[in-house]
């Protein structure tokens, strides 16, 4: 109940700040009235003690006891100051975001600039309760670091808000501010569980061939959920901890025709499910395929440009 | 989680630096508490480090719920409370080990480093060698140093940085620590009341002397207390710093009388001048303050008062403050005529039955020659100026008889011996009698001009009740003669007036000043840092022009500056808002806009998302409401003009206002 009463009154806050702040460009420098500081729960108790300390040199009348309270009392008040200072004056740029399927995690590219003479330390960002790993940024450098945003619908994912955040020195305060940017990145429509195959010809009656075409390797893409794993690059996932998946250029490549009237007992949304996935799957084989859909056709053609353009026109297809 | 080991882990440098802190934040406390805690702090900390370096089991959750039991049970059977700071001190000492054992993540190591500081604050309240405050320092700046490598994630890097930014942190605080250590109001006495621990605290005093028993009297030249006489000094004879006055008699051992009484009521008759001074007290392991002679008045802390033997005290019970200040006025003439109660005089004459007959019999002789109660005082002493009385701090012990052994055997002894037996003496007549102890004398520190007491100069004495006088001072020891002083005892309890008339000074004279530097320095340290008490306080204050007495000027002043403060601040954010406002008209604009979108709600158009612009917004609004599409438009219209391309007579802004204001959408 505490949990949600803070969700609560965080998300007021964060609304607050947004009628504020307004929407910022999408290289920002944070200026000091939009960067907000509270202590954190270590930063309370760390105060409770030193009031309890007060209380204790009140009563024992001991100078000393009074000199260590009061510089710690400073300390706290100094540290507060250091770090509403390690976010002043940063600059964040929005990078760019990689394309993801639906209901993957988008992650925002952004980058945190420091043009000031001092190291930033310990740079978050954060979106809802998950933060990135912290980053320092040398005096005068640049370091990218991603804001994961998970994905629902394909289309455009937007990062409407996002905080960038510290607790350097001590963890005692959490310095913040929101940061409103019309970023956003592409969200491919999530494909459908591999299993139904490629239409077999583009209307040419060609005959069924169900070779796989896996002789010769060709390449690596990354993989997607739904991809054979026997075709996972399980080596180099060993190596980098990204899946990849292998390709190969099959016997043949007869070219088909990926045509959204093919699939009329599917609805809409299935129906361009199912589309990504025969279009990854012809792209797994290098076959050359062409994507109709209604009030736009792409040609045939191969690759991984080719495999972007249709993706692409898959997740902005109107609903 | 899977703990990594080595020494190379991230996890376990955290540790290690837990660990040093914990251990340097203990090592004051480790001198005074039992041996098990340091033991019991050791192992823990090993335990644990070996957990993470050889992948060792820590204890299980019931395992250190017993053992967090038994080190509770220990601390209390050891201390009988877990109050007071001695106790408190071990007690935290423990609770830490048991939690550093524990710690898993780092917000228990980041709760220790906090901890360590607290422990350190225990260990000031006490603590007053300049060396555990250097210590204290050091330890200040490690323990921040270890605060900002664990408050970060990942790896320990960058040492010296943090290292340098840790310094840098308190010496920015440092300004902020002397501000509120010279401002902040002190309390003159205490918030809850106290146990302070009897054996924390040395003593140069008893609460009882049992002369014949001490074979060999060794002297200390730790400091009791200092004095600092606003105008001239008395006398080096007349300074008797009166402390436990020893009453009740057994044959062998005095003792403070069992019921303490009241002070008197003014039956104290002042003459002469009048001495006013300050007293800096060091610890003591009793509530006992010391006072030249006979005090008229005094001020300090709250409880100071003053007791049925004119001893001053916090209490005489039991044990106070580790140390104070207080101030006194004393005159070193007076009379006492205090009015005895007949159960009162039977007290004060008796003797145990069949004790010290030798000495009955030769006071029955002198009350034989004169009954005078003058005349008998002076033959007591003429008595010890005529026969062979040596002083010597290693007297032979004393058997059945003591005073009659003392009196007419060995004749040897110091000042308890002498004052003792002056007693009996005067009992033995009927003189109702006394023996005071406390400190005669003073070492003048003439580099500024304040005197030292030292527990060397610890001095017993006799007080008789004379029917006319009331309580009258006797110092028999001033009745043996310079020449029969034994080499031993070259410094003896009588301070300047000594015969000998020598400290070490007069040994080594450059150890001496140097000496006397030394103590200068800690005078000054003590009356000014650890002594800042309230009294100080409202001195500097008073220098400064901002003292006087609460709800006097003081307070009217301090109203002032705080009415004045928080006028000037309202008027100058709100000069800084209209500023703003005039500068940046846009918000006026975006309230406007915040206002049709309340507008708009009403009718259940959803508000403005995040990520939808003021056009799209309108745009879903005018779906909703198509009657209302012109309308709607207009403002969008003028919200944009208004806030993004402000003129500069905020024509725009105008008329987003009247029509914000007129706009009264219906459910369509």
């Amino acid at each position: 109940m505490p949990a949600a009463a803070a969700q609560r009154l965080e998300r007021w806050a964060a609304r607050w700040a947004r009628r504020r702040q307004g929407v910022d460009p999408l290289a920002v420098v944070l200026k000091r009235r939009r960067i907000y500081i509270l202590p954190t729960a270590f930063g309370a108790t760390f105060g409770t003690m030193v009031f309890t300390m007060l209380l204790g040199s009140l009563n024992y009348g001991a100078s000393l006891g009074f000199a260590l309270t009061f510089l710690l009392a400073g300390l706290g008040l100094v540290v507060m100051h250091h770090c509403h200072n390690n976010l002043l004056g940063a600059r964040l740029k929005f990078v760019g975001a990689a394309p993801v399927f639906a209901q993957q995690v988008a992650e925002f590219r952004i980058a945190v600039e420091n043009e000031s003479a001092t190291r930033r330390y310990e740079i978050e960002l954060a979106y809802e309760r998950h933060s990135s790993a912290p980053v320092d940024v040398p005096a005068g450098g640049s370091e990218t670091t991603r804001v994961a945003v998970p994905t629902r619908r394909r289309g455009w994912a937007t990062l409407d808000r996002f905080a960038v955040q510290t607790r350097h020195p001590g963890r005692l305060f959490r310095a913040w501010t929101w940061v409103h940017m019309d970023a956003r990145c592409l969200v491919y429509p999530r494909p459908a569980p591999p299993g139904r195959p490629l239409p077999q010809s583009s209307g040419t009656g060609a005959t069924g061939r169900q070779t796989h075409g896996d002789s010769d390797f060709t390449g690596l893409r990354s993989a997607v959920p739904g991809d054979p794993p026997q075709h996972i690059a399980w080596k180099a996932y060993a190596r980098s901890e990204v899946l990849l998946l292998k390709q190969f250029a099959g016997g043949d490549s007869e070219p088909c025709m990926l045509d959204w009237d093919s699939l009329p007992e599917l609805d809409g949304e299935t129906r361009l499910s199912q589309l990504t996935r025969w279009c990854l799957d012809a792209a797994a084989e290098s076959r050359p395929f062409g994507l109709r859909l209604p009030g736009c056709t792409l040609a045939l053609g191969t690759g991984e440009a080719q495999l972007r353009a249709c993706l692409e026109a898959l997740a902005l297809y109107p609903a | 989680m899977t703990m990594g080991r080595g020494i190379d882990n991230p996890d376990t440098e955290r540790l290690l630096w837990v660990g040093a802190i914990v251990l340097a934040a203990s090592v004051p406390h480790l001198l005074s508490v039992p041996p098990w805690i340091p033991a019991f702090l050791l192992g823990a900390i090993a335990l644990r480090i070996a957990t993470a370096l050889r992948g060792w089991r820590v204890p299980g959750r019931p395992l250190r719920l017993l053992l967090a039991f038994a080190a509770f049970c220990g601390v209390l059977a050891r201390y009988r409370t877990i109050n007071g700071i001695e106790a408190g001190g071990a007690l935290l000492v423990v609770m830490m080990a048991l939690k550093f054992l524990e710690s898993r993540n780092h917000r228990d190591q980041l709760v220790l480093i906090m901890l360590s500081y607290f422990l350190m604050f225990a260990s000031v309240l006490t603590e007053r060698s300049p060396f555990t405050i250097v210590y204290c320092v050091i330890l200040v700046w490690l323990t921040t140093v270890a605060l900002l490598h664990l408050g970060r994630t990942g790896r320990i890097v960058d040492g010296r940085a943090t290292a340098k930014l840790a310094a840098r942190l308190l010496l920015q605080s440092a300004p902020i620590m002397v501000l509120l250590f010279l401002l902040f109001p002190r309390l003159p006495g205490p918030l809850w009341a106290v146990q302070m621990d009897a054996a924390s605290a040395t003593s140069g005093l008893g609460e009882e002397m049992s002369p014949g028993d001490i074979a060999s009297l060794k002297l200390s030249d730790a400091v009791a207390f200092r004095v600092e006489f606003d105008g001239r000094p008395p006398g080096a004879r007349d300074l008797y710093w009166r402390g436990p006055v020893l009453s009740s008699f057994n044959g062998r051992t005095w003792r403070m009388p069992a019921p303490r009484r009241a002070a008197p009521e003014s039956s104290v008759e002042y003459l002469g001048d009048a001495f006013d001074y300050r007293v800096m007290l060091e610890p003591t392991g009793h509530g006992w303050a010391f006072a030249l002679d006979i005090p008229k008045s005094w001020s300090g802390p709250r409880h100071l008062r003053m007791n049925g033997e004119y001893q001053l005290g916090l209490s005489f019970a039991g044990p106070p403050l580790p140390r104070y200040d207080y101030r006194a006025t004393s005159h070193t003439r007076y009379f006492a005529r205090e009015p005895l109660s007949e159960p009162q005089r039977r007290a004060l004459t008796r003797l145990p039955p069949g004790s010290s007959p030798r000495t009955r019999t030769l006071v029955s002789s002198w009350l034989a020659d004169d009954p005078s109660p003058r005349r008998l005082v002076e033959r007591a002493m003429d008595y010890l100026r005529s026969q062979p009385f040596y002083y010597t701090l290693t007297p032979r012990t004393l058997h059945d008889q003591p005073v009659d052994e003392f009196l007419f055997d060995t004749r040897e002894g110091f000042c308890e011996h002498y004052a003792s037996a002056f007693a009996v003496m005067m009992r033995a007549a009927g003189l109702p009698a006394r023996v005071v102890t406390g400190y005669q004398g003073a070492e003048l520190n003439r580099l500024s001009n304040y005197y030292i007491v030292r527990q060397s100069d610890a001095h017993a004495w006799t007080e008789v009740w004379l029917e006319d006088d009331g309580w009258v001072r006797v110092d028999p020891v001033t009745a043996v003669s310079a020449g029969r002083v034994s080499q031993s005892a070259w410094r003896t309890s009588f301070g300047d007036a000594a015969p000998t008339g020598g400290r070490a000074s007069v040994r080594i004279p450059w150890l001496g000043d140097a000496r006397l530097v030394l103590d200068a320095g800690y005078f000054y340290w003590n009356s000014w840092v650890m002594g800042y008490g309230p009294e100080v306080q409202s001195a500097l204050l008073d220098q400064l022009g901002l003292g006087g007495t609460p709800g006097g000027r003081s307070s009217t002043l301090l109203l002032l500056v705080v009415a004045v403060t928080i006028t000037a601040s309202i008027v100058l954010s709100l000069y800084l808002a209209w500023l703003y406002r005039r500068k940046f008209g846009v918000d006026a604009a975006a309230r406007q806009f915040a206002a049709f979108g309340r507008r708009l709600a009403r009718v259940r158009v959803l508000p403005c998302r995040p990520s939808e612009g003021p056009r799209a917004y309108a745009a879903r609004a005018q779906r909703l409401l198509p009657y209302a599409a012109a309308e709607i438009e207009a403002i969008v219209t003028l919200y944009l003009r208004a806030r993004y391309e402000p003129d500069a007579d905020s024509s725009a802004l105008a008329e987003l206002r009247a029509r914000v204001a007129t706009f009264a959408p219906a459910r369509g």
